[in-house]
């Protein structure tokens, strides 16, 4: 009786233990493309369209309620102000705007996860792959959630590629340093298709579409990154020395002594009515 | 020395916008004359290789014999040390002369480009990669 229970004992606990561990199998690096590395952008920088130029080069397909939010953006910057971009102020890009790499990023892939390290104000994107549903109770967040699928189209067992659907969207955000908006009803969503070239294992593309309540359409395009051979990695914290700064709705930038300039020509002070102004 | 920018800057200049598309990346460049580069010379005070941009602070004599600080912003220290530039490049008491793009407002403001820099014997503060 007892050799029994014993024996049952050992099989139940051996059960628990081997649970776990069979429902994981061995992570097996080789089913998965190889995306590991530092990848740079290789076409234009600061525009979320890499193939046209900035502004209304972009051609946009913005509503005409936003097309005049970019407009009238515009006309703020003409004068020498920084118009809707949150960036100036550290606010970091958030999704899509990111995707602009305006320094390189790393890849790593995981289980259950893969991150996408971004050099550019040390923001970082995790693109869960281990079948999980969008949350329904997170607050939104600037990078959002992401949510991973591999694709394996000829059931050959090894992935060509990752698709990805980001959702939960923090604002302020614009598509690029120019001010192109999205909605401020923050419901972005941005799908994405990452895969290497199949000519060229060094060269990673990311076909973006973007659905936005600002847009008449889906609007895609193409990001096209080159894997760095000898990856330098430089440390981007945007509080260290950002000198420009927004007070009272006016953007000002300061010297090296810290000292408040004016950015635009004929621009007001700042209001000090907070200030004790009694001269000395 | 502040100088207007003579027509043999023209090259310089277009140096100056095509790089400024690195430089503008992270945000708008729009506070900086564009179209109106000008040629400053000066000593180095400090040169601050921050994020999210570096800045290159200058001791110019102005027209009247004065020194003023300006405050020159240029490209994050990730554009500039793929481009061949280090926090090691410029130190207090370099004398250069830059062409640069000053603040619309006329305060002692603009940015620079790595390769509008040169020391006051001509050499390249960078060079082209």
């Amino acid at each position: 009786m007892l050799f029994k229970s014993m024996i049952c004992f050992i099989a139940l606990g051996s059960a628990v233990i081997a649970g776990p561990a069979a429902a994981q199998q061995p992570f097996d690096e080789s089913r998965y493309p190889a995306f590991a590395g530092q990848w740079q952008n290789t076409g234009r920088l600061g525009v979320f369209d890499q193939t046209k130029p900035p502004g209304r080069g972009q051609e946009a397909p913005l509503t005409p309620e936003y097309q005049a939010i970019f407009e009238a953006n515009l006309a703020e910057v003409a004068k020498g102000g920084f118009g809707d971009d949150p960036v100036y102020n550290c606010i970091p890009e958030g999704m899509p705007r990111a995707t602009t790499l305006v320094l390189p990023m790393e890849i790593v892939v995981t289980r259950n996860t893969t991150y996408v390290l971004m050099e550019y104000l040390s923001m970082l994107r995790r693109i869960y792959t281990d079948g999980r549903d969008f949350p329904t109770d997170e607050d939104p967040s600037w990078m959002g959630y992401s949510i991973g699928k591999w694709v394996d189209p000829d059931a050959s067992g090894r992935y060509t590629a990752l698709e990805v659907e980001t959702r939960n969207l923090k604002n302020p955000r614009t598509f690029d340093p120019s001010g192109l908006p999205v909605h401020k009803d923050g419901e972005t969503i941005v799908k994405e298709r990452f895969y290497l070239d199949k000519d060229n294992p060094n060269i990673l593309h990311d076909e973006i579409t973007v659905y936005d309540h600002a847009l008449t359409r889906p609007w895609t395009v193409l990001k096209n990154m080159k894997r760095e051979p000898k990856p330098i990695w430089v440390e981007s914290i945007c509080g260290e020395g950002n000198v420009h700064v927004n007070i009272g709705g006016q953007h000002y930038m300061l010297n090296g002594d810290g000292e408040l300039m004016p950015a635009m020509k004929d621009q007001p002070p700042p209001d000090l009515k907070h200030f004790n102004q009694t001269k000395k | 020395m502040r100088l207007s920018l003579q027509p043999t800057c023209v090259l310089a200049g277009l140096v100056l916008v095509a790089a400024t598309g690195a430089a503008s990346a992270h945000h708008s460049f729009a506070m900086f004359d564009m179209e109106h580069p000008i040629e400053i010379s000066g000593t180095v005070k400090e040169f601050k290789f921050v994020s999210p941009h570096t800045l290159l602070i200058l001791q110019v004599k102005g027209d009247d014999g004065v020194v003023k600080d300006w405050t020159l912003e240029g490209g994050a220290p990730g554009i500039l040390v793929r481009e061949g530039m280090t926090a090691k490049s410029l130190k207090p008491g370099d004398e250069i002369k830059a062409t640069i793009n000053p603040l619309h407002s006329g305060a002692e403001g603009g940015s620079y480009q790595p390769l509008a820099i040169k020391f006051k014997d001509g050499t390249p503060v960078t060079q082209p990669k």
